[in-house]
């Protein structure tokens, strides 16, 4: 148990940091409580990883083989990149740092699935492209329900709330299916853990993170949706999910973050107005390629310190 | 199916149409006591009236700080409650003018010559018509049962309408052999009674608006 503590931490900073990006703008907007989303969160994101995580850990696990100590390193390289990037403050991505750490090991190994890596690196890319175009449709198609509706403001407002409620768990789902490979699929590489108890702990070790250390984040991160009227901030949410959801059945991790900033340039097109600073634009790409590079040297590095012998002279 | 969730949506949602209602009292309540004052004067029961007029008005205010106090509990979205609060404050300064107006009379003892009378009567007929009006038109908001467009636009005519009638009425005093004292105080009363119909139109216009924000 003890040498699952680093995926158990990641997916406990994961839950934490990633739950803002499904409930954040209700949250912080007010109209659902913290603890009544926190639990839906941890409750669907448990589901997600239960009943979709399994083709994503196949994904991961495929990319190399692993030994025990070399998943244990794997993990632990993934969360130091993730310190280290968002104490730089990018858009760091868990997906691409374990990807990058489980390189790292890989290239230890001299062994690579670069068929596998492709199509993780290709849905990387479309990540917060799929989010745009998604947005967008989503955005279109819900705009047309709405003005068809003919409700009144406490009508429309119910509804809104509830189909804030609904994307938010379904994005909770998603989350979980697509992200609990990250936190356990090294484990499974390497042979510690089945399929069916990895995507236990993982989906445990999230939804514990989003109960006990997402208030704050939500708060704060939501906000930055907040300044989308609600009906957009719904369908950025929904189209996130729809995203991380495709990604989740392909069987690729991706990154909730970048597929929340492709949204809500998606919903910025429609709108004709500019919701994303080209900065933020700069940050995806600088974090594309920074956040492997330095999880895979992490895990280099750290598998050279274990490897260390001390051989008195 | 989810009404049990959203409670107080709904209460708030009845203490607007509550509010709505008290606002129709003082309404009746003030038009009954510009008639008994043009018909009898100051007086009794004028003053009862004006008491009445009053009662409404601060009953008015009270509803909407139970709306404000109610919607800020975290009932609607915060646009939705920004909406809705403004939508009250300008609503409520209508019921003020009523009172502001009869207090007006009432405390400076104001006497309207006879010959404007007529003419005071009916622009205070097309100015609670005004009122009428819009709060049919916040009534069909809230309800969504008829055109806010189309009451809009009678809105406007009716207030372009007030404001020659209150040039008119203006002109004919000033027109008048009367102390010039009793002219400003004249002039002023039918200025704060042009205020009633002024502020429906800018209340209309508001429904309107918040009404095409909505869409998206």
């Amino acid at each position: 148990m003890t040498s699952l503590l680093g995926g158990i931490f990641l997916g406990w900073s994961l839950g934490a940091n990633d739950a803002a990006n499904v409930f954040g703008t209700a949250v912080s907007s007010r109209m659902i409580k913290f603890w009544t989303a926190a639990i839906l969160a941890s409750s669907f994101v448990l589901a997600g990883a239960l009943l979709g995580g399994q083709s994503g850990i196949e994904t991961l696990k495929g990319l190399t083989r692993f030994t025990s100590n070399q998943a244990i390193i794997a993990s632990i390289a993934a969360a130091c990149a993730v310190t280290i990037m968002t104490l730089f403050g990018l858009p760091v991505s868990t997906s691409q740092a374990v990807v990058g750490a489980i390189l790292g090991v890989g290239i230890l190994n001299r062994q690579l699935n670069f068929s596998g890596l492709g199509k993780v690196v290709v849905c990387w890319v479309g990540t917060p492209v799929g989010g745009m175009v998604l947005a967008i449709i989503v955005y279109k198609l819900l705009a047309a329900i709405a003005n068809s509706m003919n409700l009144n403001i406490f009508q429309s407002d119910i509804l809104l709330r509830l189909c804030l409620i609904i994307a938010g768990s379904y994005g909770a789902y998603a989350l979980g299916a697509n992200n609990v490979a990250n936190v356990t699929a090294v484990f499974v590489g390497a042979g510690m853990l089945s399929a069916s108890a990895a995507v236990l702990i993982g989906g445990l070790s999230i939804g514990l993170g989003i109960l006990t250390f997402s208030k704050k984040v939500m708060e704060t991160v939501g906000q930055k949706l907040v300044r989308l009227d609600p009906f957009s901030a719904l369908a950025v949410v929904l189209a996130q999910a729809i995203t991380v959801h495709i990604y989740a059945l392909v069987g690729v991790p991706v990154s909730t973050s970048q597929a929340v900033i492709g949204a809500v340039l998606g919903v910025g097109i429609i709108k004709g107005v500019n919701t994303i600073q080209r900065r933020t634009l700069v940050n995806i790409f600088l974090a594309w390629f920074l956040t492997p590079f330095v999880a895979s040297v992490f895990a280099l590095s750290l598998d050279f310190v274990t490897h260390l012998r001390y051989i008195p002279g | 199916m989810f009404k049990f969730l959203f409670k107080k949506e709904r209460q708030v949602q009845e203490l607007i149409y509550r509010y709505l209602d008290n606002l129709k009292k003082a309404q009746e309540h003030f038009e009954k006591a510009m008639d008994c004052y043009f018909d009898f004067g100051l007086g009794e029961n004028c003053d009862f009236l004006i008491a009445q007029t009053h009662k409404f008005e601060s009953r008015a205010d009270d509803i909407r700080n139970d709306i404000i106090e109610m919607m800020y509990s975290k009932v609607l979205i915060p646009e939705s409650r920004g909406d809705i609060f403004r939508l009250l404050e300008s609503i409520d300064l209508i019921p003020n003018h009523f009172e502001a107006i009869l207090f007006m009379i009432q405390g400076q003892k104001i006497k309207v010559p006879d010959f404007i009378v007529p003419d005071l009567r009916e622009f205070m007929r097309v100015s609670l018509e005004c009122c009428d009006l819009v709060i049919r038109q916040v009534e069909a908001y809230f309800k969504k049962t008829e055109d806010i467009k189309a009451l809009v636009a009678t809105i406007d005519s009716h207030e372009s309408r007030c404001d020659h009638m209150e040039r008119e009425i203006v002109s004919k005093i000033f027109d008048a052999d009367m102390d010039p004292f009793q002219k400003m105080q004249l002039k002023e009363l039918v200025g704060r009674m042009g205020e009633i119909a002024d502020q429906a139109d800018r209340v209309s216009r508001s429904v309107y608006i918040i009404n095409i924000k909505r869409r998206v």
